[in-house]
């Protein structure tokens, strides 16, 4: 078993035809009603910046298409998506908007969120290749890939970390090597001080 | 003349009209521009209306629309298509959506400094860099970091996007793959052509390069492109005119020969009779040649309509003969008759020249040329060459019958007062207006035309094509100085939604007093250095990683401030300068608007500027054009009328023939006139065009009717030759009477009305023939 998790890809090609069935049945398994809530804290390592940024707050499934990100920490900000406009939304400042189209990330963000928020395992299939890997149902990652080229270039790889029902972190590494790592649930609540990609890769896969 | 001397004079005129023919081709220049066909402007406003409607921003552009199955498919299309038409010097500006730094040219980036309006309220200090920091950062850890990461290291305050915020169309598609989509799911551009739009010729190559641009992309199969827009509608409505008027044209000149062949029974006739026509034709275009750079194409078109009149000449020639006699001798009789005709077609044809539309002086050029040279090459040269030999058309049976007919009918004195008062009523009951000011009415265009465009220009918030701003002022500068000055009350109006959008000159570029003054706080590279260290502290942007924009900032410092000139080398320059017009020595801005709700709230923006601002409506200006050059016509014509009197009196040196002759010519002109109104027609340019050559035609019937030879059989070969006239005219113009195009319409019924009721009313005012 250990084995295997070393060499988690190998696994996962090896046996992937149950996987693929394993990865529907995990993805169902997500699915719960709208509204679906949960708090984050993200961690964004750029390549700009000498120190990763850290936000925290809460993550919203309104139902449809419909996705809320409210920042309370450092500064309030919320950005809602609802049919295909973005509107972020500061303290003192006024409301901003644009295409979901020109906001690639977001799309994906979307796409992967609603549907593990749904439990919709074709809409996830239609928008990513889905690679699993897991030892059993109670730990396992999704490995996204998006199958749009354009979408591809500017993200490249989404994974997402869980334990039984509950997806636990969700890192999304874009194409010129900035990562972005959200730590969802009761995991949001452990982010540390100074975050490193190292150290946040292991607190999402390991216990 | 012996045959051989016949022979020599056939080819010797053949080679004259060889050469000719050679000159002209060699020599002709043809223009499409329909405004050569339009009066020439008297006020400000008209002279703005024609350069507007050829040149100005809003008739330039092609709307085009790309319908296909996939969006992905739409939206590699536009990008390609885009970038094709980007190389092609056919087109000033392409717009699909996809807006990147580049609409802003790479060499004029640092320019945003003094382009865009934060230095007005701001000051490049450690506070507001401190503020503009941390406002990237949050920027940076929200969702739509990816749309500006590139940007940061060079543009921290984001001037670029603010100027792209303060470029884009006001009420822009919804951008779908990276460009813009209608509602309907087709992808949508915007080609503004270097041609100007109402040149239907440049047009259709401008739209055939995007066709074949189009057709060269690599996955256009299965996608279709249409287009819209003015210039696109000048090419339908001419291919339309242009496709019915040569069909019409075919069918009548083969009725044409047909007819003169059952008349004249000899095919030696029916081809020599041509030679004046040809003659005319040739002499016509030679003299424009030489009198014009350019020769209009619908000179030509109406020309060889016109033209028709000279063909009675050689009719009247072949009807007229006698058995037996000499062609010379035959014609030696009918030319004072023959000369007046001519003459006063002439001095009809003149009125045009007064007009003082370059157009139409070219068609009088053309036509008096013509006519001259084919009447004069009926006296001089075509009897020389006619067979000696003919069947005189007197003692046909059915013409001595007809004659008798004509002779029997009776002729009361209180026929002229009765159609006289008839016309009056009619035009007196008549309901609607009686002009056709609008031009449009006469290029019409398929509703689902119209629809379309209406339903592009909405989705892609394109500029009303009625309505513009006018400010004016002495200098560009004034003009730039001035938009900036209305800038707040326009933002209001637009808030109030008097209009959707107005694009001012000032939205591009600024005048150079507020450049030079946001240039003047600039701080230097020490300064900027400094107050950025210090706005950067505690903040995790590593070092050295704004360089760029210390760069630009240092270049702004010293750039040259950016004039109109310097800009128009970028696409976005292009159109200011298309907003800017130098008039007399002064300066025009042109405003346009989009959405016009409240035409009230700005002509009170007009009215409150104390002149420098106007509100520009391109339909009354047309509508005042029409009306001035109609006003021009009139009068010509009155005075051609009275030239006419004086000629006809002085060749028939008798007033008393003189009213027999132009009684029923005046009354059949109005009588057509008084039925097309009672039909509903409303009289519009070409009507009266084709109301002088139907009075032309007119004048020659009661000429020969009223010529009393005291020779039955003469009057029976006058009565032939008529009928052969009315029949050939009535086959031409009656075709183009049955044309769905008005223009053509207008022209066909007129002339077929006029050429019936001349003629009838010729035979019935005719002083009463001697019976046999």
């Amino acid at each position: 078993m250990l084995l295997c998790s070393l060499t988690l890809s190998l696994c996962a090609n090896a046996s992937a035809p149950e996987d693929a069935v394993t990865a529907r049945s995990v993805v169902a398994s997500l699915g719960r009603p709208a509204p679906a809530r949960t708090p984050f804290a993200e961690a964004r390592f750029m390549k700009m910046l000498d120190q990763p940024l850290v936000v925290s707050g809460q993550l919203s499934w309104l139902g449809d298409d419909r996705l809320e990100r409210a920042v309370d920490h450092p500064n309030r900000e919320v950005s809602t998506i609802a049919d295909g406009q973005v509107t972020q939304q500061r303290e003192g400042r006024p409301p901003r908007s644009f295409s979901l189209k020109r906001a690639p990330q977001l799309q994906l963000l979307l796409d992967s969120f609603v549907a593990l928020l749904g439990g919709d395992s074709t809409r996830l299939e239609q928008a990513f290749t889905i690679q699993y890997h897991g030892d059993d149902a109670r730990r396992w990652t999704l490995a996204l890939t998006p199958r749009d080229p354009t979408l591809a270039h500017t993200v490249s790889r989404i994974e997402i970390d869980g334990r039984g029902t509950e997806p636990r972190c969700m890192r999304m590494q874009e194409a010129d090597g900035d990562l972005a790592v959200d730590l969802l649930g009761e995991l949001s609540g452990k982010m540390p001080a100074a975050p490193t990609r190292d150290g946040l890769a292991a607190l999402c896969q390991g216990g | 003349m012996p045959f051989r001397g016949r022979l020599w004079l056939l080819v010797a005129w053949l080679a004259v009209l060889a050469l000719l023919g050679g000159f002209v081709v060699h020599r002709l220049r043809i223009s499409t521009d329909l405004r050569s066909f339009m009066p020439s402007p008297t006020t400000p406003d008209q002279r703005l209306l024609m350069e507007q409607v050829g040149e100005g921003p809003g008739s330039r552009l092609l709307l085009l629309a790309i319908t296909g199955p996939s969006e992905a498919q739409l939206g590699t299309l536009s990008q390609q298509l885009a970038a094709a038409l980007h190389k092609d010097e056919r087109y000033s500006q392409v717009l699909n959506g996809s807006f990147d730094l580049t609409a802003l040219d790479p060499a004029l980036l640092p320019y945003r400094y003094l382009l865009s309006p934060t230095l007005d309220s701001a000051t490049f200090d450690a506070p507001f860099l401190r503020d503009q920091l941390e406002q990237r950062l949050d920027d940076l850890s929200s969702p739509g970091a990816s749309l500006l990461k590139g940007l940061l290291p060079r543009d921290p305050t984001l001037e670029v996007l603010k100027l792209a915020e303060r470029w884009a169309p006001a009420k822009s598609p919804e951008l779908r793959e990276g460009v813009w989509f209608s509602a309907q799911g087709e992808a949508l551009l915007v080609v503004q052509t270097r041609a100007a739009g109402f040149d239907p010729d440049a047009q259709a190559n401008a739209i055939d390069g995007i066709r074949q641009a189009f057709d060269a992309l690599p996955d256009h199969a299965g996608a279709t492109l249409s287009f819209s827009g003015p210039g696109y509608f000048s090419v339908v409505a001419a291919t339309q005119t242009r496709g019915q008027a040569e069909w019409i044209g075919r069918v009548s000149t083969v009725g044409f020969i047909v007819l003169l062949l059952l008349a004249y029974r000899s095919v030696g006739s029916l081809l020599l009779s041509a030679l004046p026509i040809a003659s005319a034709a040739l002499a016509g275009i030679a003299a424009l040649v030489l009198l014009f750079p350019q020769v209009h194409g619908i000179t030509l078109a109406f020309g060889f309509t016109l033209l028709g009149v000279a063909q009675e000449y050689p009719i009247r020639v072949l009807s007229h003969r006698r058995a037996g006699e000499d062609a010379v001798q035959s014609v030696r009789d009918l030319w004072p008759l023959l000369l007046t005709a001519i003459a006063s077609a002439c001095i009809a044809y003149l009125a045009f020249y007064a007009s003082g539309v370059s157009g139409l002086r070219q068609l009088a050029v053309f036509t008096i040329t013509g006519l001259l040279v084919a009447g004069f090459s009926t006296r001089y040269l075509l009897p020389h060459l006619l067979p000696a030999r003919v069947r005189d058309v007197a003692p046909m049976p059915w013409l001595v019958a007809a004659r008798r007919t004509v002779d029997a009918l009776p002729r009361p004195r209180w026929i002229p007062l009765v159609v006289a008062l008839a016309t009056v009523l009619m035009l007196g009951l008549a309901q609607g207006p009686f002009w056709q000011n609008d031009l449009a009415a006469l290029t019409p265009l398929p509703h689902e035309l119209l629809q379309r465009d209406a339903h592009l220009r909405d989705a892609l918030g394109a500029p009303d094509v009625r309505y513009l701003l006018i400010l004016e002022a002495p200098t560009e500068q004034g003009v730039l100085a001035l938009s900036e000055r209305i800038e707040p009350e326009v933002t209001a109006l637009v808030a109030r939604h008097a209009v959707d959008a107005v694009e001012l000159p000032s939205r591009y570029l600024p005048s150079e007093a507020v450049q030079r003054a946001r240039q003047q706080k600039l701080p230097s590279r020490e300064a900027l250095e400094q107050a950025l260290a210090e706005a950067q502290q505690g903040l995790p942007f590593q070092h050295g990683l704004f360089a760029p924009f210390l760069d630009d900032v240092e270049t702004a410092r010293s750039l040259p401030l950016l004039t109109p000139e310097r800009f128009a080398a970028s696409p976005l320059g292009q159109r200011l300068a298309a907003m800017l017009v130098e008039r007399d020595g002064r300066w025009l801005g042109l405003g346009t608007l989009s959405g016009v709700h409240d035409v009230a709230a700005l002509q009170q923006l007009a009215h409150a500027s104390g002149g420098a601002v106007r509100l520009l409506d391109l339909k009354d200006a047309a509508e005042s054009l029409v009306v001035d050059y109609r006003a021009r016509i009139l009068r010509a014509l009155l005075a051609a009328t009275v030239l006419l009197v004086v000629a006809i009196s002085v060749a028939l040196r008798s007033l008393r023939r003189a009213w027999h002759v132009l009684a029923p010519m005046t009354l059949a002109t109005f009588l057509v006139l008084a039925v097309e109104r009672v039909a509903g027609v409303e009289i519009s340019l070409f009507h009266l065009v084709a109301l002088i050559l139907a009075a032309g035609l007119g004048l020659h019937y009661a000429l020969f009717f009223e010529r009393d030879t005291g020779d039955a059989a003469e009057q029976r070969r006058t009565l032939h030759a008529t009928l052969v006239c009315v029949l050939s005219a009535l086959l031409v113009f009656g075709m183009l009477a049955w044309s769905s195009i008005p223009v053509l319409r207008a022209i066909g019924l007129t002339v077929s009305l006029g050429v019936a009721f001349h003629f009838c009313l010729s035979i019935v005012m005719a002083p009463h023939a001697r019976k046999d």
